[in-house]
């Protein structure tokens, strides 16, 4: 009996070779495209995604190492596109060729849900390992900064 | 459908129908009008028109090519085709929302789609050159005034009235005597009978709903919800991924392969060698693995033992080229140009100043690598790329596959980033190659090492100038030497020296200077040379701007105190407007940035303007040295792109220039050793991350001018001031780009 993997609050079998990095499991097996494929070693952060809420670089996770974990994909990231994150990207207008947000978003999320009130600082930290050629991170500091405000709001 | 206009179209109809028996053409396509208009099937608008209207000859005139279409429905939905290639620049947002304006649509009601890239049918979509909005602009307005005015008609035959008693707004069309009104949908089936205006009526610019303003993208929704499809995301039935290994060395061979242990991976499928295909933009030569997914076919292709024969240029080694290109350019080379009387000026010389920049070879490296989707059947073939010129793929594919033109259908997608990359479609015809070998749908995609060692590279260059100055600190002589391998040797290798059309700059650069010569120095090309964003305008934004600083010191005034002596000194009536706005731009900036002010120690604000791609743009950058290391505080970029299209996209677009400049002054070089590309991946190729992006302040100059592109304009200012600012903050030059090379 294959093992099993949640993805997005949905149970699948992992039934192609457990070395396939969770990436192309995604992509090629599910057909989940909105996890990019931007370097293959974990150097830009295109394929970020949430192992058990924290973010991940999928193109170096072997999809084996997985079995009975819980994984969140842009696609699952909210109900209705209204992540705090995803409405902020909305009002500031962040993305240029869209490419990286996914992994920009899937990534600042789970900043925010380890700090939700991050330091000018703590964002660069944190969001440093993802790369936009584009050159969209004025504008990925500023939606941070707006969903974390509205985070706190809601909290309070 | 109201009864009165159901009665209306039925008699509307019926006079048509007896005037298109008597005419031998088809109604309402006027054969002078650019414009075309029917009924659709389902009974609303149609509009195709076409942008090459206006550069056709008088013959071709009569030929209707329409490359954009807008279709209005009966329930008010409006689709807008956007007739340009999509990567991030915004155009498929910008160029709708012009025809939406002048429409005076309801923008909520507007769905954009990519036309079909179909040259024969929609026209050129071929999108580079920051040329979309400065050649589309216009005949987006005619079309939506003319849709607009048709509507208009429409209503006035409702209420039996005059057009002048009628006026539209926002998806309606108003009576203004009662007060009354119809919406486009409604209308939409009675506009669809009447004539296209000759000449609509543009809007003034106090009108506009959208242009100028703030609009945001139409797809930005998508894009937060992993929903955007770009070319690497395509699936269709019956497809097998793959993966490639290049043949590392331009005009290189496949010596010896074999395949065994990569047939043995799980998944792959096959092995295909894909042969060098000798046209531009055709394929460099590889091996490809064939995979039920694209992990399989990536370790396929590791597990390759492949040999290569490297050919002419397996030497090529970027150092030592380089230095090549110093030597040629600090001695005489082949004139290109002249004027004046040099020899004299450098004679009366009171000082002269000389200097010699370098840059490095860089790679676009977009977020996508190359990728592309491409079924081969027999006699056709239909692709799904991520491109910025189907019209290439057509041709190339046409060519390879020796079928029509017309048999090639391209399904445009967007680029995960472009930046000239992905004009060039040698990706494409690699997937058509194998799809044409396997006999199913290819997806190849490109992984990041081959995107990095297979591209079109920008040139690596060497200027040196030299300048006369007289004793009040006036230039009088201009000596500008250059050699880079240019673009022409992708069309003819056997070009050595960049010829005067690449060349060009030195001649027509706004700065006025009555002594002045150009020369081009030998530079053949070792690899393939290509468009990248801005292409040339970034050595020669960086020559001429770190050049104005050096003469500056050496006079004894600030930089915008020579650069505005430098423009005032044209006394060409031709360029006056580019002096004009240049001086604008660059007293925007200095304004804005608060040059010249007192800093604390280790930092500085560096200036610099350029004119390219009928743009102007300055940039004041504020450095802060850290150590050796120094950090961009803070960037001001003055624009003149004549009529802002949209406010948020035009700003968004100097912010990327900014981000990649800093990636191309501070990291990036492509090295060669042995022919070969050096750098593989981010880690040897790094570019800006998010801690080194500074504050960036966009300001646009206000302007009734015609639009002009932005993609491109804003990166030849950024690396000189950044080394004007550096100077300032430090008191040490750089001349060479980038400043903190990667050791190898």
């Amino acid at each position: 009996m294959s093992k099993k993997i949640t993805i997005n609050n949905q149970s699948y079998d992992i039934d192609v070779p457990e070395n396939m990095p969770l990436l192309w499991f995604l992509r090629d097996r599910l057909e989940f495209t909105g996890t990019k494929f931007g370097c293959g070693k974990g150097l830009c952060g295109a394929c970020t995604v949430h192992v058990d809420g924290q973010a991940t670089r999928s193109c170096v996770m072997p999809v084996g190492a997985l079995a009975g974990r819980n994984v969140t994909t842009i696609e699952g990231l909210s109900d209705n596109a209204d992540h705090p994150l995803q409405k902020a990207w909305l009002e500031v207008g962040v993305p240029q060729c869209g490419y990286c947000q996914a992994g920009q978003i899937m990534n600042a999320a789970s900043l925010l849900a380890n700090n939700t009130s991050p330091s000018d600082q703590d964002i660069d930290n944190a969001m440093q390992g993802n790369i936009c050629r584009c050159g969209t991170y004025q504008r990925i500091k500023k939606a941070i900064n707006i969903a974390a405000y509205e985070l706190a709001k809601e909290v309070s | 459908m109201r009864p009165d206009i159901e009665a209306l179209l039925t008699a509307e109809r019926a006079k048509q129908d007896s005037q298109a028996k008597a005419s031998s053409f088809s109604l309402n396509v006027d054969r002078r009008q650019f414009l075309k208009v029917s009924a659709l099937a389902s009974g609303g608008l149609f509009i195709g028109f076409s942008a090459a209207h206006a550069t056709q000859s008088a013959s071709r005139a009569s030929e209707f090519n329409p490359n954009a279409f807008i279709h209005l429905q009966e329930n008010g939905d409006l689709l807008i085709y956007s007739g340009r290639c999509e990567m991030g620049q915004g155009i498929s947002t910008a160029l709708p929302s012009v025809v939406a304006d002048e429409m005076e649509a309801d923008w909520s009601f507007v769905r954009v789609e990519q036309a079909e890239g179909n040259e024969e049918k929609f026209g050129s979509q071929a999108t580079g050159g920051s040329a979309s909005i400065r050649t589309m602009y216009e005949p987006m307005r005619q079309a939506g005034a003319a849709a607009r005015e048709m509507l208009v008609a429409a209503a006035a035959k409702v209420w039996n009235t005059t057009t002048d008693n009628c006026y539209a707004q926002q998806h309606h069309v108003f009576n203004k005597t009662n007060g009354k009104k119809l919406g486009y949908g409604e209308l939409a089936p009675i506009a669809a009978t009447l004539p296209v205006p000759e000449a609509p009526t543009l809007k003034s610019k106090s009108d506009f709903n959208y242009i100028g303003k703030a609009l945001p993208r139409h797809d930005v929704g998508m894009v937060i919800e992993g929903k955007r499809t770009y070319g690497v995301d395509v699936k269709v039935p019956g497809m097998q991924y793959a993966a490639i290994v290049h043949c590392p060395v331009m005009g290189g061979t496949l010596k010896s392969l074999d395949k065994t242990d990569a047939l043995k991976v799980q998944g792959v499928t096959a092995v295909v060698e894909v042969a060098p295909l000798k046209v531009p933009f055709g394929s460099l030569g590889g091996v490809a693995v064939v995979a039920n997914n694209s992990w399989s076919a990536q370790q396929g292709v590791e597990k390759l033992k492949v040999e290569w024969d490297r050919g002419e240029h397996g030497s090529y080694d970027t150092d030592v080229y380089m230095q090549e290109l110093v030597r040629n350019v600090e001695k005489p080379a082949e004139k290109i140009a002249e004027r004046g009387d040099l020899e004299r000026a450098f004679k009366d010389a009171k000082h002269t100043v000389s200097a010699t920049y370098t840059e490095g070879h860089l790679v676009h490296a977009p977020m996508e690598p190359n990728a592309s989707v491409v079924a081969v059947h027999d006699g056709h073939c239909e692709v799904w790329a991520s491109t910025q010129s189907p019209d290439d793929i057509q041709s190339v594919l046409s060519g390879f596959l020796g079928i029509d033109k017309k048999n090639v259908k391209v399904n445009v997608m967007i680029c995960g980033g472009a930046f000239g990359r992905k004009f060039k479609c040698d990706y494409v015809q690699e997937a058509a190659a194998i799809s044409k070998a396997v006999g199913t749908p290819i997806q190849l995609t490109w992984t990041r090492e081959e995107d990095t060692r297979t591209g079109y590279y920008h040139s690596n260059s060497a200027q040196h100038i030299e300048a006369s100055l007289d004793e009040n600190g006036e230039v009088t002589g201009w000596l500008h030497r250059v050699a880079f391998p240019s673009i022409n040797t992708l069309f003819n290798p056997a070009i050595q020296f960049a010829p005067a059309n690449a060349v060009s700059e030195i001649e027509t650069h706004p700065f006025g200077i009555a002594n002045l010569r150009s020369e081009s120095g030998l530079a053949p090309a070792h690899t393939r040379i290509g468009w990248y964003r801005a292409v040339y305008a970034i050595f020669w934004g960086f020559g001429y701007g770190v050049f104005a600083d050096e003469l500056a010191q050496k006079a004894g005034v600030d930089t915008v105190t020579m650069l505005n002596r430098l423009y005032d000194g044209n006394t060409n009536p031709e360029q006056a407007e580019q002096v004009a706005r240049s001086k604008a731009v660059l007293a925007l900036a200095a304004e804005k940035s608060g040059f010249g002010k007192k800093l604390p120690k280790g930092e500085g604000i560096g200036i610099a303007v350029h004119y390219s791609f009928q743009t102007y743009v300055a940039m004041a950058v504020h450095v802060r040295m850290k150590g050796d290391d120094f950090e961009v505080v803070r960037v001001d970029s003055a624009v003149d792109c004549g009529q802002v299209l949209n406010k948020d996209g035009a700003t968004a677009q100097q912010e990327g220039a900014v981000a990649m400049g800093i990636s191309l002054s501070k990291y990036c070089e492509i090295k060669f050793k042995d022919g070969a590309v050096v750098n593989g991946n981010f880690n040897d190729y790094p570019v800006m991350r998010i801690a080194d992006m500074p504050e960036v302040h966009v300001h646009f100059v206000e302007s009734d001018a015609s639009p002009t592109g932005l993609g491109e304009p804003g990166m030849a200012p950024f690396a000189p001031a950044l080394s004007n600012a550096l100077y300032q903050a430090s008191g040490k030059r750089h001349r060479s780009l980038p400043i903190q090379p990667l050791r190898t």
